[in-house]
Protein backbone atom coordinates (compact mmCIF):
# COMPACT_ATOMS: atom_id res chain seq x y z
CA UNK A 1 0.00 0.00 0.00
CA UNK A 2 2.31 2.70 1.26
CA UNK A 3 5.34 1.42 -0.58
CA UNK A 4 3.61 2.39 -3.80
CA UNK A 5 3.99 6.05 -2.91
CA UNK A 6 6.88 7.41 -4.92
CA UNK A 7 8.55 9.16 -2.00
CA UNK A 8 8.79 5.88 -0.08
CA UNK A 9 9.90 4.01 -3.17
CA UNK A 10 12.61 6.51 -4.00
CA UNK A 11 13.95 6.89 -0.48
CA UNK A 12 13.95 3.11 0.03
CA UNK A 13 15.86 2.68 -3.24
CA UNK A 14 18.33 5.35 -2.12
CA UNK A 15 18.85 3.65 1.25
CA UNK A 16 19.30 0.30 -0.49
CA UNK A 17 21.81 1.84 -2.86
CA UNK A 18 23.75 3.31 0.07
CA UNK A 19 23.76 -0.10 1.75
CA UNK A 20 25.14 -1.79 -1.36
CA UNK A 21 27.75 0.93 -1.65
CA UNK A 22 28.78 0.38 1.96
CA UNK A 23 29.11 -3.38 1.40
CA UNK A 24 31.31 -2.78 -1.65
CA UNK A 25 33.48 -0.28 0.22
CA UNK A 26 33.90 -2.81 3.04
CA UNK A 27 35.03 -5.36 0.46
CA UNK A 28 37.50 -2.88 -1.04
CA UNK A 29 38.94 -1.97 2.36
CA UNK A 30 39.23 -5.62 3.40
CA UNK A 31 41.13 -6.33 0.18
CA UNK A 32 43.30 -3.22 0.37
CA UNK A 33 46.44 -5.36 0.84
CA UNK A 34 45.54 -8.15 -1.60
CA UNK A 35 47.92 -8.20 -4.58
CA UNK A 36 46.19 -7.92 -7.94
CA UNK A 37 42.78 -6.98 -6.50
CA UNK A 38 40.65 -4.71 -8.67
CA UNK A 39 38.27 -2.51 -6.70
CA UNK A 40 34.54 -2.22 -7.36
CA UNK A 41 32.24 0.72 -6.93
CA UNK A 42 28.57 1.51 -7.45
CA UNK A 43 27.48 4.03 -10.07
CA UNK A 44 25.97 7.10 -8.36
CA UNK A 45 22.33 6.92 -7.34
CA UNK A 46 21.42 9.84 -9.60
CA UNK A 47 22.41 7.73 -12.60
CA UNK A 48 19.29 5.64 -11.95
CA UNK A 49 17.03 8.52 -12.82
CA UNK A 50 19.01 10.39 -15.44
CA UNK A 51 17.32 10.34 -18.85
CA UNK A 52 20.45 9.33 -20.72
CA UNK A 53 21.70 6.09 -19.24
CA UNK A 54 25.38 5.37 -19.06
CA UNK A 55 26.55 3.94 -22.33
CA UNK A 56 25.83 0.28 -22.85
CA UNK A 57 23.23 -0.05 -20.13
CA UNK A 58 19.64 -0.53 -21.18
CA UNK A 59 17.05 1.33 -19.23
CA UNK A 60 14.43 -0.71 -17.43
CA UNK A 61 11.15 1.14 -17.24
CA UNK A 62 8.86 -1.71 -16.23
CA UNK A 63 9.12 -4.53 -13.72
CA UNK A 64 8.88 -7.07 -16.54
CA UNK A 65 11.99 -5.80 -18.28
CA UNK A 66 15.02 -8.00 -18.53
CA UNK A 67 17.43 -6.04 -16.34
CA UNK A 68 15.18 -5.53 -13.35
CA UNK A 69 12.39 -3.24 -12.32
CA UNK A 70 12.19 0.49 -12.75
CA UNK A 71 13.44 1.10 -9.23
CA UNK A 72 16.48 -1.13 -9.92
CA UNK A 73 16.51 -3.56 -7.03
CA UNK A 74 20.10 -4.54 -7.72
CA UNK A 75 22.51 -2.23 -9.46
CA UNK A 76 25.56 -3.76 -11.01
CA UNK A 77 28.91 -2.63 -9.66
CA UNK A 78 31.66 -1.45 -11.98
CA UNK A 79 35.37 -2.08 -11.71
CA UNK A 80 37.75 0.75 -10.89
CA UNK A 81 40.68 0.49 -13.28
CA UNK A 82 43.74 2.70 -13.45
CA UNK A 83 45.99 4.04 -10.69
CA UNK A 84 47.42 0.66 -9.78
CA UNK A 85 49.83 0.28 -6.90
CA UNK A 86 53.08 -1.60 -7.58
CA UNK A 87 51.36 -4.85 -6.56
CA UNK A 88 48.56 -4.20 -9.10
CA UNK A 89 46.04 -3.35 -6.38
CA UNK A 90 43.78 -0.45 -7.30
CA UNK A 91 42.53 0.50 -3.81
CA UNK A 92 43.35 3.85 -2.25
CA UNK A 93 42.29 3.78 1.41
CA UNK A 94 41.80 7.55 1.51
CA UNK A 95 39.41 7.48 -1.44
CA UNK A 96 37.50 4.62 0.15
CA UNK A 97 37.12 6.55 3.42
CA UNK A 98 35.74 9.49 1.46
CA UNK A 99 33.25 7.26 -0.32
CA UNK A 100 32.28 5.64 2.97
CA UNK A 101 31.45 9.04 4.48
CA UNK A 102 29.40 9.77 1.38
CA UNK A 103 27.53 6.49 1.66
CA UNK A 104 26.76 7.15 5.31
CA UNK A 105 25.39 10.62 4.65
CA UNK A 106 23.34 9.35 1.71
CA UNK A 107 21.90 6.60 3.87
CA UNK A 108 21.08 9.05 6.65
CA UNK A 109 19.44 11.38 4.18
CA UNK A 110 17.33 8.61 2.67
CA UNK A 111 16.22 7.48 6.13
CA UNK A 112 15.38 11.04 7.12
CA UNK A 113 13.22 11.49 4.03
CA UNK A 114 11.51 8.17 4.69
CA UNK A 115 10.87 9.05 8.31
CA UNK A 116 9.49 12.48 7.57
CA UNK A 117 7.13 11.05 4.92
CA UNK A 118 6.08 8.45 7.46
CA UNK A 119 5.38 11.21 9.99
CA UNK A 120 3.21 13.04 7.46
CA UNK A 121 1.21 9.89 6.86
CA UNK A 122 0.91 9.26 10.57
CA UNK A 123 -0.36 12.77 11.16
CA UNK A 124 -2.91 12.32 8.38
CA UNK A 125 -4.36 9.11 9.78
CA UNK A 126 -4.13 9.87 13.46
CA UNK A 127 -7.34 10.76 15.22
CA UNK A 128 -5.80 13.08 17.75
CA UNK B 1 22.37 -12.16 3.06
CA UNK B 2 21.55 -8.53 3.37
CA UNK B 3 24.05 -5.86 2.40
CA UNK B 4 24.83 -4.87 5.97
CA UNK B 5 25.48 -8.35 7.24
CA UNK B 6 27.70 -9.10 4.24
CA UNK B 7 29.50 -5.79 4.81
CA UNK B 8 30.13 -6.77 8.42
CA UNK B 9 31.32 -10.26 7.53
CA UNK B 10 33.70 -8.99 4.86
CA UNK B 11 35.14 -6.45 7.34
CA UNK B 12 35.52 -9.23 9.88
CA UNK B 13 37.39 -11.34 7.34
CA UNK B 14 39.69 -8.39 6.67
CA UNK B 15 40.40 -7.95 10.38
CA UNK B 16 41.05 -11.67 10.76
CA UNK B 17 43.52 -11.61 7.87
CA UNK B 18 45.36 -8.59 9.28
CA UNK B 19 45.50 -10.18 12.73
CA UNK B 20 47.03 -13.32 11.26
CA UNK B 21 49.56 -11.20 9.39
CA UNK B 22 50.45 -9.46 12.65
CA UNK B 23 50.87 -12.84 14.35
CA UNK B 24 53.39 -14.01 11.75
CA UNK B 25 55.19 -10.67 11.99
CA UNK B 26 55.60 -11.04 15.73
CA UNK B 27 56.88 -14.59 15.21
CA UNK B 28 59.49 -13.15 12.86
CA UNK B 29 60.46 -10.40 15.28
CA UNK B 30 60.78 -12.72 18.25
CA UNK B 31 62.96 -15.09 16.21
CA UNK B 32 65.18 -12.35 14.84
CA UNK B 33 68.17 -13.72 16.78
CA UNK B 34 67.48 -17.42 16.24
CA UNK B 35 70.31 -18.97 14.13
CA UNK B 36 69.07 -20.37 10.82
CA UNK B 37 65.55 -18.89 11.11
CA UNK B 38 63.91 -17.90 7.83
CA UNK B 39 61.24 -15.24 8.03
CA UNK B 40 57.66 -16.28 7.27
CA UNK B 41 55.75 -14.57 4.50
CA UNK B 42 52.00 -14.65 3.98
CA UNK B 43 50.01 -13.24 1.11
CA UNK B 44 46.37 -12.26 0.91
CA UNK B 45 43.95 -13.46 -1.71
CA UNK B 46 40.33 -12.76 -2.52
CA UNK B 47 37.93 -15.62 -1.90
CA UNK B 48 35.76 -16.01 -4.96
CA UNK B 49 32.08 -15.26 -4.52
CA UNK B 50 29.42 -16.12 -7.03
CA UNK B 51 28.41 -13.43 -9.47
CA UNK B 52 27.80 -10.09 -7.85
CA UNK B 53 28.35 -11.28 -4.30
CA UNK B 54 30.67 -9.64 -1.82
CA UNK B 55 33.90 -11.63 -1.70
CA UNK B 56 35.90 -11.74 1.55
CA UNK B 57 39.66 -11.76 1.90
CA UNK B 58 41.58 -14.81 3.07
CA UNK B 59 45.16 -15.59 3.93
CA UNK B 60 47.14 -17.74 1.55
CA UNK B 61 49.77 -20.34 2.38
CA UNK B 62 52.69 -19.43 4.63
CA UNK B 63 55.97 -19.37 2.72
CA UNK B 64 59.52 -19.05 3.97
CA UNK B 65 61.72 -16.27 2.71
CA UNK B 66 64.46 -17.98 0.68
CA UNK B 67 66.86 -15.04 0.68
CA UNK B 68 70.35 -15.56 2.11
CA UNK B 69 70.80 -15.87 5.86
CA UNK B 70 73.01 -13.27 7.45
CA UNK B 71 76.48 -14.40 8.52
CA UNK B 72 77.61 -13.26 11.95
CA UNK B 73 81.22 -13.27 13.04
CA UNK B 74 81.58 -14.66 16.57
CA UNK B 75 84.31 -17.27 17.09
CA UNK B 76 83.14 -18.01 20.64
CA UNK B 77 79.67 -19.05 19.45
CA UNK B 78 79.07 -22.82 19.70
CA UNK B 79 77.72 -22.95 16.15
CA UNK B 80 80.63 -21.02 14.62
CA UNK B 81 82.53 -22.81 11.84
CA UNK B 82 86.31 -22.74 11.28
CA UNK B 83 86.20 -19.17 9.94
CA UNK B 84 84.48 -18.04 13.16
CA UNK B 85 81.16 -17.28 11.47
CA UNK B 86 77.68 -18.71 11.89
CA UNK B 87 74.39 -18.27 10.07
CA UNK B 88 71.87 -16.00 11.73
CA UNK B 89 68.29 -15.33 10.61
CA UNK B 90 67.23 -13.33 7.57
CA UNK B 91 64.84 -11.14 9.53
CA UNK B 92 65.18 -7.41 8.95
CA UNK B 93 63.62 -5.71 11.97
CA UNK B 94 62.98 -2.47 10.11
CA UNK B 95 60.91 -4.25 7.44
CA UNK B 96 58.97 -6.22 10.03
CA UNK B 97 58.13 -3.11 12.03
CA UNK B 98 57.01 -1.19 8.97
CA UNK B 99 54.87 -4.15 7.93
CA UNK B 100 53.37 -4.35 11.43
CA UNK B 101 52.48 -0.69 11.29
CA UNK B 102 50.77 -1.20 7.94
CA UNK B 103 48.84 -4.18 9.30
CA UNK B 104 47.67 -2.06 12.22
CA UNK B 105 46.45 0.71 9.96
CA UNK B 106 44.59 -1.71 7.71
CA UNK B 107 43.03 -3.33 10.77
CA UNK B 108 41.81 0.06 11.94
CA UNK B 109 40.35 0.83 8.52
CA UNK B 110 38.43 -2.46 8.59
CA UNK B 111 37.24 -1.76 12.11
CA UNK B 112 35.96 1.64 11.04
CA UNK B 113 34.05 0.10 8.14
CA UNK B 114 32.57 -2.51 10.50
CA UNK B 115 31.49 0.20 12.90
CA UNK B 116 29.92 2.25 10.13
CA UNK B 117 27.95 -0.70 8.73
CA UNK B 118 26.68 -1.37 12.24
CA UNK B 119 25.69 2.28 12.71
CA UNK B 120 23.85 2.32 9.40
CA UNK B 121 21.87 -0.81 10.17
CA UNK B 122 21.01 0.39 13.66
CA UNK B 123 19.76 3.72 12.30
CA UNK B 124 17.63 1.67 9.92
CA UNK B 125 16.20 -0.14 12.91
CA UNK B 126 15.48 3.20 14.57
CA UNK B 127 12.78 3.71 11.92
CA UNK B 128 10.73 1.01 13.57
CA UNK B 129 10.64 2.97 16.80
CA UNK B 130 8.16 5.68 17.36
Amino acid sequence: MFENLTVFQTSAAMARHAGQTQALISQNVANADTPGYVGHEMPPFAALYSPDETAGNQRATRAGHLNGSASAQEMASVEMRGSENPNENTISLEAEMLKAADAKSNHDRALAIYKSALDVLRTAVSTR
Amino acid sequence: MTDFSSARSVSASGMQAQAQRLRHLSENISNADTPGYRRKLISFQTAMGQGNQISPVQVGRVRLDQSDLSTIYDPSHPMADETGEYKGSNVNLLIELADAREAQRSYEANLKMFDQARNMSSSLMQLLRR
